[in-house]
């Protein structure tokens, strides 16, 4: 689809594609973006989104070669001179990076960082571009991080911070990669507010997303890509409503939202029970004392803001974090290793050196689990097994999170606490996962408790939700 | 490591001793800081040469002493003769081969230089493992003890225990090892640190698996890229503060065939035979360039 180019278009791009050794990432890729209008990608990951925008900034990774045209603001270069649109960055055209942790500067805390886009771009004076920065980060509510580092941010709110920065440039080109990946609902709507905001005052905006609904907000063109081709592009509402290609309708049916609430389970003995546990990291209360009990076949969702101890209630839970004050008792009848954790990165959850067929035949031979079983559970979660010869990095997420399950199902565990497991995965993904989470507990009878941002998620999943309160 | 007979001790001991440079560089560039690998065409390269030269040079120490003949016989008719078919490298003062003396003392320089590395390597890493480990004041007290190890310059060290027992290998010996375990501690307490902190290693023991696993399948592999840098520089630390203490005097003693020693025995003669006190820097520049060329991460050392 080639839209013929008007005045007004912002940003065109026209038969893009990427390969790498005569290998296609990306190919025939055609849009236009006029002032106020909006275009998602959205699609498997691994389908090439996050090289789009790459190549449109023109910072693709060494190696991989653009082919075809792209348009910024009325001038016309080829896609793979990227030097040519280097100048444009932070005035005509920004990006909003995917992993925000990554962008800020480590060495500086973050109200210069944005104080600087005032002084250097728009030729504020010092004193009047930090006390813009102040009232921006106020209103993206970090105004007592302000004087933080980026190391002392949760994933959340450096992911605030980043997008603040990218929007002072006011460039009128914005791609946004991943804009809403670690916020809840309520930062999530500030978040595509924020984005309307520059749709309004006359930019055009890119946004990349598994989020179909955040996609829905923003409104404007679709593109599904899958395999690196455009399998499917539009209107978004068109699009959302009658679907046209399979994977499409596929990837609408896997949204949260639509999701069939799940069996309810046997809920059997305590598994676990805490009364009055509570933590603290120096002076931040994470959660005020509390009484939990965990019963086998439970399916137990923890929700909360971000930096409220999500992760940390699991960690005591599972006896890897003394409590400051109560105490955690697991059933007499457990079996030792009974509580196991499912990780929001599985890659980090695997020794890197070693293979994976490695680390799981030495957990099937610690716990007496013979290796025909494994390999019926690996089958049963639609591993293939010559996967496991592979390093963990060499594994995509979604497969290695299986694995990750096979591998903790070996010690029979009576809880299981997954941490975000899913939060990385494209929607059909992380349907598959949970799905198979879900059975695997079903099989086994042991209770999980699943941690998300995602409130449809948690709906669908849990027989009871906990939400833990900032304190 | 094979001490020659002790058949004849003269040796005139006359011209003068230069000051050596103390500071060796025993405790030089002792963090070695995980960085992003070289290009790997360049690193397999450098690597290749560096390994080819040491192969070449242990080929020498292992077989030369054989082949060349004894390092103390003595031809006083043919003193300070230039190198030829007879002496390839020509002959020292007392008419000693000097080809088959260089063949002696590297290999005496190389084995007790590989031996004090190793010996330092096992205690170093263990140590720095446990402080990772343990943490609290298991690690406070053996930060300590490298700091105070650190304190005193590497070769003083070695001077103070070769002072137990002048000329006695095992005390160079010790005195080396007692100088370079630091960098190992402080090498794999820094790798050990994050590993062991990681969901990794959490996860394998949640899974109950005992230390014995985490040191092998998590610990070992992250360390042994660094250690084996580790172990190249220190061996080349401990050749060159070996041939600094047989320079002035302290380390081996004559008749003994040691690259230090050597250079202070050529040195009266510099001017008649350079060939003598040549040889020996040689084999150290060589020595230490195949080494540098093994470690691709130490370009600035």
């Amino acid at each position: 689809m080639t839209t013929p180019l008007k005045s007004d278009t912002l940003l065109a791009v026209e038969d893009l594609g990427i390969q790498v050794g005569g290998k296609h990432l990306l190919r025939g890729i055609s849009f236009a973006l006029r002032a106020g209008e909006a275009l998602t990608l959205v699609g498997e990951s691994g389908a090439g989104k996050s090289l789009l925008a790459q190549a449109i900034m023109g910072n693709l990774p060494p190696g991989l070669q653009a082919t075809g045209r792209i348009t910024l603001d009325g001038t016309t270069t080829r896609a793979q001179d990227a030097a040519a649109r280097r100048a444009l960055w932070g005035r005509k055209l920004a990006l909003l990076p995917q992993e925000p942790s990554l962008a800020l500067n480590p060495l500086a805390r973050v109200a210069p960082q944005l104080a600087e886009v005032y002084r250097l771009l728009h030729r504020r004076t010092a004193s009047a571009a930090a006390a813009q920065a102040h009232q921006v980060l106020g209103d993206a509510g970090l105004g007592g991080a302000a004087h933080h580092y980026p190391w002392q941010l949760s994933g959340g709110m450096a992911q605030r911070a980043v997008a603040a920065i990218t929007l002072a440039g006011g460039a009128p080109v914005l791609m946004v990669d991943e804009p809403t990946k670690g916020l809840d609902a309520q930062w999530r709507d500030r978040m595509v507010v924020l984005f309307r905001g520059v749709l309004a005052s006359g930019g055009c905006l890119l946004t990349i997303t598994h989020d179909l609904q955040v996609a829905h907000a923003l409104g404007g063109q679709v593109i599904v890509l899958r395999h690196g081709v455009a399998v499917e592009q539009g209107d978004i509402g068109t699009v959302m409503a009658a679907p046209a290609h399979p994977f499409t309708r596929q990837l609408i049916a896997a949204d949260p939202a639509r999701w069939l609430p799940f069996a309810q389970p046997a809920v059997g003995e305590p598994v676990v029970q805490a009364s009055g546990i509570s933590k603290a990291y120096g002076t931040q209360q994470l959660f005020a004392p509390m009484d939990l009990e965990v019963r086998s076949g439970e399916r137990i969702a923890v929700q909360g803001p971000s930096g409220t101890g999500k992760s940390t209630l699991g960690n005591v839970l599972l006896g890897l974090l003394a409590p400051d004050s109560g105490r955690v008792e697991r059933s007499a009848r457990l079996r030792p290793h009974a509580l196991q954790k499912l990780y929001q990165d599985p890659v980090g959850s695997f020794a890197p050196h070693i293979s994976l067929a490695q680390s799981l035949r030495d957990a099937a031979r610690l716990h007496r689990c013979d290796w025909k079983a494994v390999q019926r559970r690996l089958a049963q979660l639609r591993v293939p097994e010559d996967l496991l010869a592979r390093k963990p990095e060499q594994v995509s997420g979604g497969e290695l999170q299986r694995i990750a399950l096979a591998r903790v199902l070996t010690a029979q565990p009576a809880l299981l606490f997954a941490d975000e497991p899913t939060s990385r995965l494209d929607p059909i993904t992380q349907q598959e996962a949970i799905e198979t989470l879900l059975s695997a507990t079903q099989e086994t009878g042991a209770a999980l408790m699943l941690v998300t941002h995602d409130a449809h998620l948690a709906a669908a999943v849990a027989t009871r939700t906990l939400h833990l309160q900032g304190a | 490591m094979s001490s020659p007979p002790e058949s004849l001790r003269a040796i005139p001991r006359k011209g003068g001793r230069t000051p050596v440079a103390w500071q060796s560089q025993l405790h030089g560039g002792a963090e070695a800081e995980p960085s992003a690998p070289p290009r790997p065409f360049r690193r397999a390269w450098r690597t290749l040469l560096g390994g080819a030269m040491l192969a070449m040079l242990a080929l020498f120490a292992l077989l030369g002493p054989w082949l060349a003949g004894s390092p103390v016989e003595q031809d006083l008719r043919n003193t300070l003769a230039a190198p030829g078919a007879q002496h390839w490298l020509g002959t020292d003062v007392l008419g000693r081969s000097a080809l088959a003396r260089l063949a002696h003392a590297a290999r005496l320089s190389l084995g007790l230089a590989l031996l004090a590395a190793l010996s330092a390597a096992v205690p170093g890493t263990l140590l720095g493992i446990a402080a990772a480990w343990c943490g609290g004041r298991t690690e406070r007290a053996l930060l300590m003890l490298a700091d105070s190890v650190l304190a005193i310059p590497g070769l003083l060290l070695v001077l103070l225990f070769a002072a137990l027992a002048p000329g006695a290998l095992w005390a160079v010996y010790a005195g080396l090892s007692a100088a370079l375990w630091v960098e190992y501690f402080r090498v794999s307490r820094a790798v050990a640190r994050p590993v062991l902190a990681g969901d990794a290693v959490q996860a394998s023991r949640l899974l109950g698996f005992g230390r014995g696993y985490v040191l092998r399948r998590h610990l070992l592999p992250a360390l042994a890229p660094t250690l084996g840098t580790l172990l190249a520089f220190t061996t080349s630390q401990a050749v060159l503060a070996l041939a600094a203490l047989g320079f002035v005097g302290v380390g081996m003693q004559p008749p003994t065939p040691e690259l230090g020693l050597m250079m202070t025995e050529a040195m009266p003669f510099y001017e008649e035979a350079p060939w003598l006190i040549a040889a020996p820097t040689a084999l150290l520049v060589w020595l230490v360039a195949a080494m540098m060329l093994l470690n691709p991460d130490r370009e600035t050392v």
